[in-house]
């Protein structure tokens, strides 16, 4: 292969480096023995990894997090799925530009959202910092929600209702035995997707933190803009692991859905 | 006998919501499925086939008129009361179930109790011959074995009629015509009432019992193949069933005749006394391997009138040969005077 397409693999091992090589330093770096973030390392230990875990703003804004994702997910779950049904079995008079409209969050940057909920939710209507966080990530992942469910949707045989109702299924019994193992894999995408998102999200939780409150990935923020010692690549490899894991496990699962599907 | 589907001047019209005209798909159809007949539904896309059966089905509300299904009127009966079995063109199998669970899944409705409902299923499996298969998902199967499940998933709930839409055309050629022969031999066999749409003529040919052939949502020629084939009532039914020759024959009306039974003569012979005759010339010659496709221009007439596409055993005429043009009378289908437009 990479003697028939020399061009083609040098692009593709080019892409790797750039993936993962800020990866690999970074781990380095989390694991380096020195007090400064500097890569190679200067030998190994586990000193900065105690360090992020006794530091308390870390564990408490990883709390906030998990929280918001989880909270956020499942009400994107909630409003997302029901939409997309909508839109793809309802057949709905002006489809496209409803299924566009749920895409808007994506377009509209991070920051104007931000501050557009900060100005209504925590100014205007005094919400606490995580119930104005949930609104917001929850609007950040409708999109993804609707679209990776759609997907499942779309790629489904639109007949398949129909076949149901024909062998004698009434409306409740067709959706909870064909329409949703249909849409099962596609919903679990769509969970693992969007909680993800939400962990990793700075721009929407930097306007809506509050006293005390932030999430992990702002408080990582505001630690490197007043320290430069390697805890953050400790926190942040743990970031990685819990998210490579989470990976893994989608695969997992997703192999197992496979097994069902098409 | 009560008739199993009974359509009395059914109407639909697509986008008709809100008090707008909309277009018509069907137009005062009536349509009468007698007990164990196989009916086609046979027309060019659009022409209400599909409409037709999904209102027989319950998919789809007629805008007007009623369907009776054994006698009862089922108008506005749900699709899962009304006893139907429905073979989709797309298999519509449902992708997390086992065969055995999806040719089941109408018996599970129908509170048929565990046990049995298995036997059933297996026994409508090896019916369409996939009994060794129950346990596989159906997307380890092959198109054509994706389209037996879905009969014997139709079969298997014993429907008082078999709705087909157009169950074969996502087949390649071969298997197409293996599968008609199969659809035909279950539908024998279990004794059920066959309703099938498609745009295939020569599987219409086949199957039917009654064939009814539909254009712009309106009945154009029913009957049993052997009625309707030699005798089209008309010109569009004539071109759909493949007679290519709507000739100006000096002393007739309008009048069509197939391809292979006109005959091709020297032009110094005559024709039997069953048979018009007409001085005609050669023009295009397509070789074909066992026929020659033969135009011929018939003598003293202009336009499209004047050509017949003629099937020629042999090879032996060339572009230019003046011939002399047998129509033989029996075969010669008279069509109304006024007619159809076809688009």
């Amino acid at each position: 292969m990479i003697l028939r397409r020399p061009f083609l693999s040098l692009l593709a091992a080019a892409a790797f480096v750039l993936m993962l090589g800020p990866v690999v330093i970074l781990v380095g770096v989390a694991f380096t023995a020195g007090s400064t973030l500097a890569f190679p390392p200067e030998g190994l230990s586990l000193r900065w990894f105690r360090a992020a875990l006794a530091y308390g703003p870390f564990i408490d804004s990883f709390g906030t997090s998990m929280l918001v994702a989880a909270v956020s997910t499942v009400i994107a779950l909630a409003l997302g799925v029901p939409a997309t049904l909508a839109l793809h079995r309802g057949h709905p008079r002006g489809r496209r530009i409803m299924e566009n409209l749920f895409f808007a969050p994506i377009v509209v940057p991070e920051l104007v959202l931000g501050l557009a909920l900060f100005q209504q939710l925590m100014v205007g209507m005094r919400v606490t910092a995580v119930g104005a966080l949930i609104v917001g990530h929850t609007v950040l992942l409708l999109p993804y929600t609707v679209r990776v469910v759609g997907a499942s949707l779309a790629l489904a045989d639109a007949r398949l209702e129909e076949a149901a109702r024909g062998l004698g299924a009434g409306p409740v019994r067709t959706f909870f035995t064909v329409t949703l193992p249909v849409m099962a894999p596609g919903i679990l995408s769509a969970t693992i997707l969007a909680f993800i998102t939400s962990l990793n999200n700075v721009p929407l939780s930097l306007l809506l933190t509050g006293p005390g409150v932030a999430t992990l990935p702002v408080e990582m923020l505001n630690y490197v803009q007043s320290s430069f010692d390697p805890v953050v690549a400790a926190v942040s490899v743990l970031l990685l692991a819990l998210s490579v894991a989470v990976a893994l496990a989608t695969e997992r699962l997703v192999g197992f859905t496979k097994v069902f599907g098409r | 006998m009560t008739p199993v589907v009974e359509l009395d001047r059914v109407s639909h019209l697509f986008g008709a919501r809100g008090g707008k005209g909309g277009t018509t798909a069907v137009a005062d159809l009536d349509l009468t499925v007698r007990p164990g007949e196989f009916t086609t539904l046979l027309g060019p896309s659009g022409c209400g086939k599909t409409t037709t059966l999904r209102m027989i089905a319950g998919f789809l509300q007629p805008t007007s008129g009623r369907i009776l299904l054994e006698g009862v009127d089922a108008t506005r009966t749900p699709p899962e009361k009304r006893n139907i079995g429905m073979v989709f063109q797309s298999y519509a199998l449902f992708p997390h179930m086992t065969l055995r669970d999806n040719v089941g899944y109408g018996l599970r409705t129908r509170k048929v109790a565990s046990g049995e409902a298995r036997r059933r299923a297996e026994e409508a499996l090896a019916l369409v011959g996939l009994a060794h298969l129950a346990d596989r998902k159906p997307a380890e199967l092959s198109g054509g074995q994706q389209q037996r499940v879905a009969l014997a998933r139709a079969v298997a709930i014993r429907p008082s009629v078999l709705l087909l839409d157009e169950p074969l055309s996502n087949l390649d050629a071969q298997l197409r015509v293996q599968m008609r022969r199969e659809l035909l031999r279950v539908q024998r066999e279990t004794g059920l009432t066959a309703v099938l749409v498609t745009h295939d003529q020569d599987e219409a040919l086949e199957l039917s019992d009654t064939m009814v052939i539909l254009n712009e949502g309106r009945l154009e020629q029913q009957g049993s193949p052997r009625d309707v084939f030699p005798r089209p009532a008309n010109r569009f039914v004539a071109e759909f069933l493949g007679y290519d020759n709507f000739p100006e024959v000096p002393g007739h009306g309008p009048v069509t005749v197939r391809p292979e039974h006109v005959r091709l003569l020297s032009e110094d012979a005559r024709e039997d006394s069953g048979e018009t005759g007409l001085d005609g010339t050669v023009g295009e010659v397509t070789f074909q391997g066992s026929n020659c496709l033969v135009e011929a221009l018939i003598d003293g007439v202009e336009g499209p009138g004047s050509v017949l596409r003629v099937l020629h055993p042999g090879d032996d005429l060339r572009p230019g040969d003046p011939v002399r043009i047998a129509l033989p009378h029996r075969h010669l289908v008279e069509l109304p005077a006024r007619e159809v437009t076809t688009a």
